[in-house]
């Protein structure tokens, strides 16, 4: 059998280093996509040294509040006269987990609904997709707030609220998926041979219907950052986390007094958000060659 | 859009009827015009016998009288009762009621409206009222001008609450033989008072007309009233800048807008008319809690706590340090005083001295510099509250207290600080109210700690002596003997500190220029509006 998997119509390169070198070409071509690429790298780095840059915490009242930005404080300090720097280098780190955790929870979940459901079909397809049309009416970002008011705001909470939001379209894209691979010939050998279902779903199906499952994914951690902004702006943010969201919240009042405050955390969730989408849409081009091709 | 230009239309042809009508003679210059205030949010329903709820009040006020009215330093002053005389063993008041007074729908007022009113209404549904008007054991009606209030204990307290914000008196005739829960005139009250309602535009405005038959001659000065209900905030903030609104109180205009709004030569600003409610921001302890039991540990907490600090940057500077369980509104009653009470506020090296505290406490930081990790629930009103937990937590940093803060919605949170006591440390504010009886002694007599019921006794802190002392004010008649045992009183609780008295919120109002006598006394826009009159 493994020779039959070997000569599906996907895999012309040889070796996985000449796969990957592909597929950074591809990317690359997307100068938009580099230019993501860059400011995400950028995003990162900041998140991975803002201990050591901040080692206090970032609500430590570290001077004069309401100080303007570019004299002692880079960007300034907010209403309590902490440093807003500190708090979007710090914030960067809870942007990016909340954003990856709850990705992954959504995209782990929402990928066993679709494969299960595009599998087997007949009634659990007709059962797990009424489930996920259920979730998918309720308009998601009230839901979120919904979610996060009854488990009290958290970091855990807000993880689960994402993710429970997010997992119904992924469902859907794999069930699509899964509903045009099943029919494919190597399956049907497959099926033929005796081989598990679990096995055939884990090791067959899924790595060829992965591409579309990281762009999705890719594009789901900007909407992940997005909507964690949007509860810390609304007071729904774990009280004793730093997030970009908190920081916009807590300076909106006092905007035309000290514009610095809500301005940067601000720029910042715009440019990682931005910065997401480009590197999500050069992921696109890079795995999906046939869409690629017919916008060019 | 088509509703806002229907009122718009609605107040330009009264304004118009207005000049067409000038009001005669010498009354011409202060007589006359429509006063648009604007409320937040919209009251839920018009009985103000039924609620304390602040917007209700605010509309109501105008429309119900009391039997007195509170002058400025509380000041008790003649109302529906002319006048009145305590019996010496102060046992029981007798009313001499206003002749001549009718009810808007015509009926005269007499003493059965005030019996019917107090025993059938108040006590029975005023949500405040089933405890202030306790000691009323019956009011006897000698004729249909005089009312004798029977009281089963002095109640030097009693008096200041019989206005017509607290104690609106209702027309019997209306009431009897009704739930007062279920009254019709609930959402269309029928008062006293100098401006009759004329009608509710639910989600809009309510509308409220002179009463030419008022009992105070020439009075009031208004023609109407127009309650406007304005759901967005700064929309509020520019309907007063335009002055299509000429008085909004209760932070109906947000703070934030308030300093630019008072430097506009037709906008004035003001704190005062907030002395009645007296609200109190504060940091409670659970007394029960190690090592919070330790009164130490809460002083510790106390001194370390800049007052002044938290007003500016959190409260946008409307506040006032405060120093003790009492309210510095009750200064001109003597009751207020500072003297031998632990001063918070003057404090110089605020972190050295508590963390010197601390470890007099026996509270030794660890290896880490942790002294013991504690919860902070932050009261769930919104930001303001969040911000300053959120910087209550960085000074207990300072003091070695890792701290972790809490925010929950507002069912749990009070059901977490007052039936569970399953908290340390929480902020909260409470309504002082016109007598410590009413609005101070719930929060620290042992009688108060009732599992369940709101806004009493969180802190299950209570001592033989306090407890004392406030049974003996209950009943003292003697301001001078009275204002001595609070004097006693606030040392105690201070010096126990079962409770952090933060600062005294200032609530602003805000008019324009136009509007006179605007605030009157301690009561504010709870106030009848009998005297305001506009400026042409």
């Amino acid at each position: 059998m493994n020779e039959l998997s070997e000569t599906l119509p996907q895999g012309a390169a040889p070796g996985r280093l000449a796969r990957l070198a592909r597929l950074w070409r591809l990317f690359a071509r997307n100068r938009a996509a580099l230019f993501g690429l860059a400011i995400l790298a950028g995003v990162v780095a900041l998140a991975a040294i803002a201990p050591v840059l901040y080692p206090e915490s970032p609500f430590s009242l570290a001077g004069r509040p309401m100080s303007p930005p570019f004299g002692d404080w880079l960007f300034g300090t907010d209403t309590l006269g902490r440093d807003v720097m500190a708090g979007i280098a710090h914030g960067a780190r809870t942007s990016l987990m909340i954003g990856l955790v709850a990705t992954l929870v959504a995209v782990v979940f929402g990928t066993t609904m679709g494969a299960l459901a595009g599998y087997y079909g007949g009634w659990i397809d007709d059962l797990l997709m009424r489930i996920t049309e259920v979730f998918q009416t309720i308009p998601s970002f009230v839901f979120a707030i919904l979610l996060v008011a009854i488990m009290s705001p958290s970091i855990q909470s807000i993880v689960i609220a994402i993710a429970v939001v997010s997992w119904p379209a992924l469902a859907r894209l794999v069930r699509g998926e899964f509903l045009s691979l099943r029919n494919r010939e190597f399956v049907q050998a497959n099926v033929l041979m005796g081989m598990p279902d679990w096995k055939i779903i884990l090791v067959q199906i899924l790595p060829n219907a992965l591409s579309p499952i990281i762009v999705a994914g890719s594009l789901m951690v900007a909407t992940a950052i997005l909507i964690e902004s949007g509860l810390s702006f609304l007071g729904l943010g774990d009280p004793n986390v730093m997030s970009w969201g908190f920081q916009v919240g807590a300076g909106r009042t006092v905007l035309r007094r000290a514009w610095w405050i809500c301005t940067f955390p601000g720029f910042a969730i715009l440019l990682t958000v931005l910065a997401i989408n480009l590197v999500g849409e050069g992921l696109n081009d890079a795995l999906n060659p046939r869409l690629r091709e017919g916008k060019a | 859009m088509g509703r806002h230009s229907r009122i718009l239309a609605a107040l330009g042809l009264s304004l118009g009827l207005v000049a067409a009508h000038p009001a005669p003679g010498a009354l011409a210059q202060t007589r006359g015009g429509t006063l648009v205030m604007v409320t937040v949010p919209e009251p839920p329903t018009l009985a103000s016998y039924l609620s304390t709820s602040g917007p209700i009040g605010q509309v109501v006020a105008k429309v119900y009288e009391g039997l007195i009215d509170v002058g400025p330093g509380f000041e008790i002053k003649p109302s529906l009762a002319e006048s009145w005389s305590m019996s010496d063993d102060g046992l029981s008041i007798t009313f001499k009621l206003r002749q001549g007074v009718t009810w808007h729908d015509g009926k005269p007022f007499t003493s059965a409206d005030v019996q019917y009113g107090i025993m059938n209404v108040l006590r029975e549904v005023h949500p405040r009222g089933g405890a202030t008007l306790k000691v009323v054991e019956s009011v006897e009606t000698p004729d249909d001008h005089t009312a004798v209030l029977k009281l089963s204990e002095p109640a030097p307290y009693l008096m200041v609450s019989l206005n017509g914000y607290e104690s609106p008196i209702t027309a019997k005739h209306l009431f009897e033989g009704t739930d007062p829960r279920n009254n019709p005139t609930a959402n269309a009250p029928i008062g006293t008072g100098p401006f009759k309602f004329v009608e509710w535009q639910k989600g809009q405005y309510v509308r409220l007309d002179r009463n030419d038959d008022y009992w105070q001659e020439g009075k009031p000065y208004l023609d109407r009233v127009v309650v406007r209900f304005i759901a967005d905030a700064s929309t509020r903030t520019a309907a007063i800048e335009s002055g299509e609104v000429h008085y909004g109180a209760f932070g109906s205009i947000p703070n934030i807008d308030v300093p630019r709004l008072a430097d506009m030569p037709e906008i004035e600003v003001t704190t005062k008319g907030y002395e009645y409610v007296a609200p109190m921001m504060q940091l409670q302890f659970n007394t029960t809690k190690a090592p919070f039991d330790n009164a130490l540990v809460r002083k510790a907490i106390a001194t370390a706590v800049d007052r002044q600090f938290v007003i500016d940057n959190v409260w946008f500077g409307f506040g006032k340090p405060a120093t003790g369980p009492i309210h510095s509104a009750f200064e001109p009653t003597g009751l207020y005083t500072t003297e031998g009470v632990t001063d918070f506020i003057n404090v110089d090296d605020r972190i050295a001295k508590a963390n010197a505290m601390l470890d007099e406490a026996g509270l030794a930081r660890g290896a880490d510099g942790i002294r013991f990790s504690m919860i902070h629930d932050l009261t769930p009103y919104g930001e303001e509250w969040r911000r300053f937990g959120e910087y209550v937590k960085q000074v207990l940093a300072e003091l070695g207290i890792a701290a972790e803060l809490r925010y929950e919605d507002v069912p749990t949170w009070l059901k977490r600080v007052y039936t569970d006591y399953d908290y340390e440390m929480s902020s909260n504010w409470l309504y002082g109210l016109p007598d410590p009886v009413l609005g101070v002694h719930r929060q620290y007599h042992s009688n108060q700690i009732r599992p369940g019921t709101v806004f009493v006794n969180g802190t299950k802190w209570s001592s033989p002596e306090t407890d004392a002392l406030m049974d003996a004010a209950r009943i003292e008649n003697d301001p001078a003997k009275r204002a001595e045992i609070y004097h006693e009183f606030q040392r105690k609780v201070v010096d126990a500190t079962p409770i952090i008295f933060m600062h005294e919120l200032e609530f602003t109002t805000v008019h324009n220029t136009k509007v006179k006598n605007a605030v009157m006394g301690p009561l504010g826009v709870y106030h009848s509006f009998a005297d305001v009159w506009l400026e042409e």
